[in-house]
């Protein structure tokens, strides 16, 4: 155990498979463990998918006789302006809650992971939007933030005249900040976890190495919780490019369409136009843009080979 | 304080309502098991169902066959009855708009034609204005019964509000665009709009194009002849439009406040703005949330006219009416004719006259003096029975599918988001009914 360097020794091909197959040896449970999880996953997410795919190639207002038309709404979303901003949207909607809420949950679930005094309190304060529901969260908002009587009409020098939901930028900016508000505790209990899981050895190894708090934060910290940061990674992508809920009460697509976002859209024109077709087609474009997204991120970041990062320990 | 605490409360109810009326509205009607003698009645959830609820209760006194009540809450009325009418949770008597808001459900063969029933008696036809009954009149058959009241668009305005900056109602434009100047002098958002919910804007679109160009432009675009939308006449109601914004009446901030939540309501009883343009309920809204401001200070007066417009200033734009309309295969026919009967009962003028609405029954005006506020009422009563054409609401005349396009329109023409010429292009995108 007598570890002197702070980063991960490195790994030969041959230790690593070794490591494998060694795995492999012990006895593991059988098809049938995974038969529960997979029929239900089957039947709640395969079937409904291939349904969307057929009635991608439909037209249907939800009463009346499904109707086949081909490639038509395809055509017509190819055509569509809204169609093109709200990928766009989402994607930047989705960046942006990556930038803010990585640093502070970083931050906060680091913290969390100490043994100051008055954490375990000042974490449960932290922690409380996670245990309320995003509607509701959605709804309170929207009062406390109305131009007149909210936030924005009692501090006029920092909002000016509150139209927080009548301009992009403002609705953009409301959004980004309620979904942050709600789930910067949850990932900053990932964080907690992943802090509270590096072992205090390599800390003591690191103030032997003259490293102070910033020197340990960078080096023994931030490494040592690369795992998280992905895990935490993927969801935010995922999360944010199906966000719904949040736009739905807040802005409602809002102003025009300045935050018709993909998932809202699909809403749109499925539950208020009544055009199922369409509806599907945006849902398949979403599932299919999220998909590569979250290939792209678990590739660029390493996570399929989940490589330790106790290894030596 | 006490203002924020009951927003914050009402916020809370919301959520709430929302979270129970979706396992509500999922036990509706849907008792394919058949042991339950029940009638399932979808209505829209506001101030007006104490009305409802109390005819229920009424119907179930004396009917074998219990009334159910079922609400779901203002804005996703329509998405949720969609959803559920071709389902086994479709209720037996769902409320609408009549014209474009039952006309897809007709076409797919879903609803009763109500013509065998009004043979039975026909006081369910005869009781009725023939002119509001007509609406939910679709192929030449009978599919509605007339409930809740009429719901004509008028200018509301803060009487302490105007009196204080020597204002008196206006009665023209040009009289409206003064006032809000001294309005605006004086720090106060001349004219409350709801932006937010997209509809209260659609108010001031459907008054400036009747009055500029009479009630015909839309009926011609409605019926598809979309060169309407371009005509001289159009151009000319989007430029006042802009006239009026550009003079600040709608203040800077109307796309962030909300008829909905009780924003802009609040502006107006507050005394934070002079005008609102909104529908009939407005005057039960406000006497819901402060019944001194609705007795004392709420004032209402007709769409001003427009110098040099075609159309008539005594023409009403509005919701004629909400209408009953019964399932196809509800299973018991005639205790739903029972129930369709109480719609102009006594008890039923009454109801709907105490919380200040104005129901469309031939017997009306016989109660108008018991509404809660008669001078409300026989207001309103004249408007709409002097009115030479009363237009239906654009978002409703249209069917359902169009409703997103025209409410995007006519939001990003007032905020300046799109010109005349991308609004023009954006309403003869749409599919006539």
């Amino acid at each position: 155990m007598a570890t002197t360097t702070v980063a991960p020794p490195l790994m030969t091909e041959e230790r690593r498979s070794g490591r494998r197959s060694g795995g492999q040896n012990l006895g593991r449970p059988g098809f049938a463990w995974a038969l529960p999880a997979t029929l239900f996953f089957g039947f709640f997410a395969i079937v409904p998918l291939v349904l969307v795919v057929v009635l991608s190639f439909t037209s249907w207002s939800g009463i009346g006789s499904v109707e086949y038309v081909g490639l038509a709404n395809w055509r017509r979303l190819a055509a569509d302006p809204t169609m093109t901003q709200s990928l766009w949207l989402s994607v930047l909607l989705t960046a942006l809650g990556v930038a803010v809420q990585t640093p502070l949950s970083l931050l906060i679930g680091v913290w969390a992971a100490g043994h100051q005094r008055n954490r375990a309190v000042l974490s449960a304060i932290f922690f409380l939007p996670l245990l309320l529901s995003m509607t509701a969260v959605s709804v309170l908002w929207r009062v406390l933030l109305d131009p007149n009587f909210g936030v924005p009409g009692q501090l006029p020098g920092l909002f000016g005249d509150g139209n927080l939901f009548g301009s992009r930028t403002g609705a953009i900016g409301v959004l980004v900040f309620v979904s942050s508000w709600q789930f910067i505790p949850f990932h900053a209990l990932i964080y907690q976890g992943a802090a509270r899981a590096v072992p205090a050895v390599l800390y003591q190894a690191a103030e032997v190495d003259g490293a102070g708090r910033w020197g340990q934060f960078r080096h023994v910290t931030l490494p040592q919780l690369r795992n998280a940061m992905i895990t935490s990674l993927v969801l935010m992508v995922v999360g944010g490019l199906t966000t719904f809920d949040t736009v739905l009460i807040l802005t409602g697509g809002g102003p025009g369409t300045d935050t018709t976002i993909t998932a809202y859209y699909m809403y749109e024109q499925a539950f208020k136009s009544f055009d199922f077709g369409a509806g599907a087609a945006i849902a398949l474009l979403l599932v299919v843009v999220a998909t590569i997204i979250s290939l792209i991120v678990v590739r660029v970041s390493g996570y399929d080979k989940m490589r330790s990062t106790m290894e030596g320990l | 304080m006490m203002t924020v605490r009951s927003r914050l409360a009402r916020a809370v109810a919301v959520g709430a309502a929302l979270a129970l009326a979706l396992p509500l509205a999922a036990c509706g009607g849907g008792d394919s098991g058949g042991d339950a003698d029940e009638i399932h009645i979808l209505v829209y959830g506001d101030a007006t169902n104490k009305v409802e609820t109390q005819l229920v209760e009424t119907f179930n006194k004396t009917s074998k066959v219990k009334a159910v009540l079922d609400t779901i809450p203002g804005a996703d009325y329509q998405t949720k009855l969609q959803t559920i009418i071709n389902t086994n949770q479709a209720p037996d008597i769902f409320f609408n708009w009549g014209g474009g808001s039952i006309t897809p459900f007709v076409k797919a063969n879903l609803l009763m034609p109500l013509d065998d029933m009004i043979a039975k008696d026909p006081g369910l036809k005869s009781n009725f204005l023939p002119s509001v009954f007509n609406t939910a009149v679709v192929d030449g058959k009978s599919y509605g019964v007339p409930m809740r009241g009429t719901q004509p668009v008028l200018l509301f305005h803060n009487k302490k509000v105007l009196a204080d900056a020597g204002i008196t109602p206006p009665q023209t434009w040009d009289e409206l665009l003064a006032a809000v100047n001294t309005l605006k002098g004086k720090k106060i958002t001349p004219i409350a709009l709801g932006g937010g919910d997209q509809w209260p804007t659609q108010m001031w679109y459907q008054y400036l194009y009747d009055r500029v160009a009479g009630p015909e432009l839309f009926a011609k675009a409605l019926g598809g002849d979309k060169s309407a939308w371009d005509s001289p006449d159009s151009r000319r109601a989007l430029e006042l439009l802009r006239q009026l914004k550009d003079a600040g009446a709608f203040g800077t901030n109307f796309d962030s406040v909300k008829f909905t939540d009780g924003g802009s309501p609040a502006l107006l009883s507050s005394g934070k703005a002079g005008f609102e343009l909104m529908g009939s309920w407005n005057y039960s809204t406000h006497n819901d949330a402060n019944p001194t401001f609705a007795a004392k200070d709420l004032g209402w007066t007709a769409f001003p006219s427009v110098p040099g417009g075609k159309g008539d200033p005594r023409n009403v734009v509005g919701n004629t009416n909400n209408f009953y309309s019964v399932l196809k295969k509800t299973k018991h026919p005639e205790a739903v004719a029972e129930f369709l009967k109480l719609q102009y009962s006594d008890e039923f003028v009454k109801a709907q006259l105490s919380i200040g609405n104005l129901p469309t029954t031939t017997n009306t005006d016989k109660f108008l003096d018991t509404a809660t506020n008669p001078a409300y009422s026989k207001f309103q009563f004249d408007m709409v029975k002097q009115a030479p054409s009363f237009q239906l609401s654009w978002d409703q005349a249209y069917p359902p599918a169009a409703t997103t396009t025209i409410h995007q329109a006519v939001q990003q023409y007032l905020n300046g988001r799109m010109d005349a010429n991308g609004f023009i292009k954006a309403m003869q995108s749409l599919q006539a009914g």
